[in-house]
């Protein structure tokens, strides 16, 4: 092993170094890239459901559909109020799994609207599925995903089903990503009803 | 033995600190840490092991090409494990049916990526010292030189050197002058090219990387008259880069027209595919402008920077199914796939999941142009000039309200039953009417299907520029040539001195020769000029 003239060791050192300094940007990168903050807060601590303090709510988008019954919906008929929007699918498992939680909450929660919205699905598969869960508050057709591309600008939804609470203003209030349990949505539910009220 | 004695000196003349000399660590050990971590950095970041890398990629990603892999075939790794049931699990424990997503393939990469960026960012920074470094000093005997002329002046040094510096200038030269000699050189930019060469190719690296953070690639099948919205949820395969998180996806949306399919009819060739067209219509965001595109295989739909390809196409039944109480729990289009079986014959499974008071599940084969050989369905030609379904009928529980997800194109019939006995044929139209009262399906018609993969590669159009920059630099260093002359004059004697830096030094002599007879005439010229002032 010759020893490494003066020269070449500092070019190394340097090339060592900016190699160093690359990393460090990238981790740093990754590192913020998830971070918190911004007024969430995590209900049940799950990061699954969360919370948005207040100044911190998106307004929600606008929509109009068709219900899986054939009547035209506009959201903006909703105003006042609080209301779970549930995005959801006859196909999808984890949203057979949570139908009976949603039916039991609105039965619970009477002055809060629950809205479906029904992505990739047809209408006698839907209504199918409404049968078989007993589910009674309406939904609308959403077969090419326009309301949840609306939505998915202010909201990360990355998958069905997605969960949404919208407050009296019209504001995102809360989510659950993925199948919404029980003590999660009523969780929500009561800071938002309690906070809005 | 006194000088032994003698306490250490260090560089600057003053003694060393007994202190620090005690502390530094004994050779042996310094060889141990420091010396070796050197020792390997040198080599990883010479050539040859740059080379064997290299060689290990192209090495390590052959599985790749010869084994299904998970990310793009999960149909055929599912099939070559049950064909080799005890040889899978041994190769899946290796990642060889996810190569590019393997551990040892990652640090193949990596330790290429370390190796190249560790070779190039130190010769960049010699390359740049070496652009802009000033001519070397004349050497003492110009006429030892492998180019040489000398000739006699009646000017004096000083006026002789100032017109020699202002023939070279003239050439592009660039001078250094001092004493009684010029030095100039020329062909900077062969430095300048193989710089540029160096930085391309970092360059390249950087777009790769850029590529693989923030790029993604996402899969949707898509079935005629049917809309998809490019977003995660929408979307049946996302493979975001590392710093993708999917929110911030071009909202566009695409709706399939229409899927034109033909095939060569007749000769050897028959049932080959000839063209395949997706007529599509899409909007680059919400409430945006309706636009029509025809995507075909290598011409790609391009929105707002993503590129959206066809991947794979085939047929979508239509089934209309009714349960025991004669509600209509299924009505649509059921996407069917072509594994590897000749004319497009097709699998795929009916979920009947709100069938009352029990949920009906169906597999199936669909058949575009069906014939019978001795009882079995084959398909002869690919179009559907006489289609047909077979289908089994199931009754009892999907697994689907556990809320485990599962595919679409699978039945997991463990806690269900057999309803038909054998496997029943149906045409366009043809009811099949389940025994006990359980409900009945019918086959109403046949759609396509087109899959269409949506990648988005920001590092795309960085690599095509660095790596034509990288192409123009080697031509600049290869064309180029580095070459210096030298001027000396030593009384009323003039000595002009040349050599070219590389050894592909052709045509330097008649360069040289030229450039030796100007400096001559210039000098003969400045004299004359000289001597007609004077009289």
């Amino acid at each position: 092993m010759s020893k490494v003239p003066k020269r070449n060791r500092r070019v190394v050192y340097l090339a060592a170094t900016a190699c160093v300094g690359v990393l460090a940007v990238v981790l740093l990168v990754t590192g913020f890239g998830g971070g918190g903050g911004n007024g969430v807060t995590y209900v049940d601590g799950n990061s699954n459901a969360v919370l948005y303090g207040a100044g911190h709510r998106a307004a929600a988008p606008d929509f109009s559909g068709t219900t899986l019954s054939g009547t035209p919906l506009r959201f903006s008929a909703y105003r006042g109020k609080v209301v779970v929007v549930n995005f959801w699918g006859s196909w999808c498992p984890p949203c057979r799994s949570e139908a009976s939680t949603l039916a039991v909450v609105a039965q619970q929660y009477q002055s809060v609207s629950f809205l479906g919205v029904d992505v990739r699905d047809t209408v006698v598969s839907a209504e199918a599925f409404d049968r078989t869960h007993g589910i009674s508050y309406p939904s609308v057709s959403d077969p090419d995903d326009t309301i949840t591309l609306d939505f998915s600008s202010v909201v990360p939804i990355a998958s069905t089903p997605t969960t949404v609470v919208i407050d009296k203003t019209g504001h995102i209030a809360g989510a659950v990503f993925g199948q919404t349990t029980y003590p999660e949505l009523t969780a929500i539910l009561s800071d938002v009803t309690r906070t809005s009220a | 033995m006194t000088e032994l004695r003698t306490p250490p000196v260090d560089q600057d003349g003053f003694p060393a600190e007994a202190a620090s000399e005690q502390s530094r660590p004994a050779p042996a050990t310094a060889h141990g840490a420091g010396d070796w971590l050197r020792w390997a950095w040198r080599q990883l970041t010479s050539m040859r092991i740059a080379l064997i890398l290299l060689f290990l990629l192209a090495l390590g990603s052959i599985p790749g090409s010869m084994l299904p892999q998970e990310g793009v075939d999960p149909g055929g790794v599912a099939q070559y494990y049950k064909s080799h049931p005890s040889l899978a699990p041994f190769l899946n424990h290796l990642g060889l049916f996810n190569v590019f997503a393997a551990p040892w393939f990652a640090a193949i990469y990596l330790l290429l990526f370390t190796s190249l960026v560790g070779c190039v960012v130190p010769r960049t920074f010699r390359l740049a010292g070496s652009a802009r470094a000033r001519p070397p000093r004349a050497p003492r005997h110009l006429n030892k030189l492998p180019q040489s002329a000398e000739y006699s002046t009646a000017l004096a040094p000083e006026p002789a050197l100032e017109v020699a510096s202002r023939v070279l200038a003239g050439h592009g030269f660039r001078l250094r002058q001092e004493g009684d000699w010029i030095s100039s050189e020329k062909g900077y930019l062969r430095e300048a090219g193989n710089l540029l060469f160096h930085l391309a190719l970092l360059g390249v690296l950087i777009s790769v990387a850029l590529g693989g953070l923030f790029g993604y690639k996402a899969d949707r099948l898509l079935v005629e008259k049917g809309t998809f919205a490019n977003t995660t949820s929408d979307l049946d395969v996302f493979r975001p880069g590392r710093l993708v998180t999917g929110t911030g996806l071009p909202p566009f949306t695409i709706t399939l027209d229409k899927f034109n399919a033909s095939y060569i009819s007749s000769g050897p060739q028959q049932g080959q595919p000839a063209a395949f067209d997706a007529h599509v219509t899409y909007t680059a965001h919400p409430g945006g402008p309706s636009r029509t595109f025809d995507i075909q295989v290598n011409h790609p739909l391009n929105i707002d920077g993503a590129n959206v390809y066809l991947i794979g196409h085939g047929y979508a039944p239509v089934f209309r199914v009714t349960d025991a109480r004669g509600h209509v729990v299924y009505d649509q289009a059921t996407a069917f796939l072509n594994g590897s079986a000749a004319n497009l014959l097709s699998q795929g499974v009916i979920k009947a999941t709100d069938a009352q008071p029990e949920q009906l599940g169906f597999s199936g084969v669909f058949v575009p142009t069906a014939i019978d050989v001795s009882g079995t369905l084959a398909s002869i030609f690919p179009a559907p000039d006489r289609p047909m379904v077979s289908l089994i009928a199931y009754v009892g529980d999907l697994g689907m309200n556990s809320g485990i997800s599962q595919s679409i194109y699978q039945l997991d019939t463990t806690r269900m039953h057999q309803l038909t006995a054998s496997p029943q044929l149906l045409q366009p139209g043809q009811t099949l009417h389940l025994p006990g009262g359980r409900g009945s399906i019918t086959f109403v018609g046949v759609q396509q299907w087109a899959s269409l993969a949506i990648t988005h590669d920001p590092g795309q159009v960085p690599a095509l520029i660095c790596g034509m920059a990288a192409l123009a630099g080697l031509l600049l260093s290869f064309l180029v040539r580095r070459r210096r002359v030298f001027v000396r004059v030593r009384g009323s004697v003039v000595q002009v001195g040349g050599l070219a830096r590389t050894d592909a030094s052709g045509g330097f002599e008649a360069e040289f020769a030229s450039l030796a007879a100007e400096l001559k005439s210039a000098h003969q010229r400045e004299s004359s000029q000289q001597d007609t002032e004077t009289e």
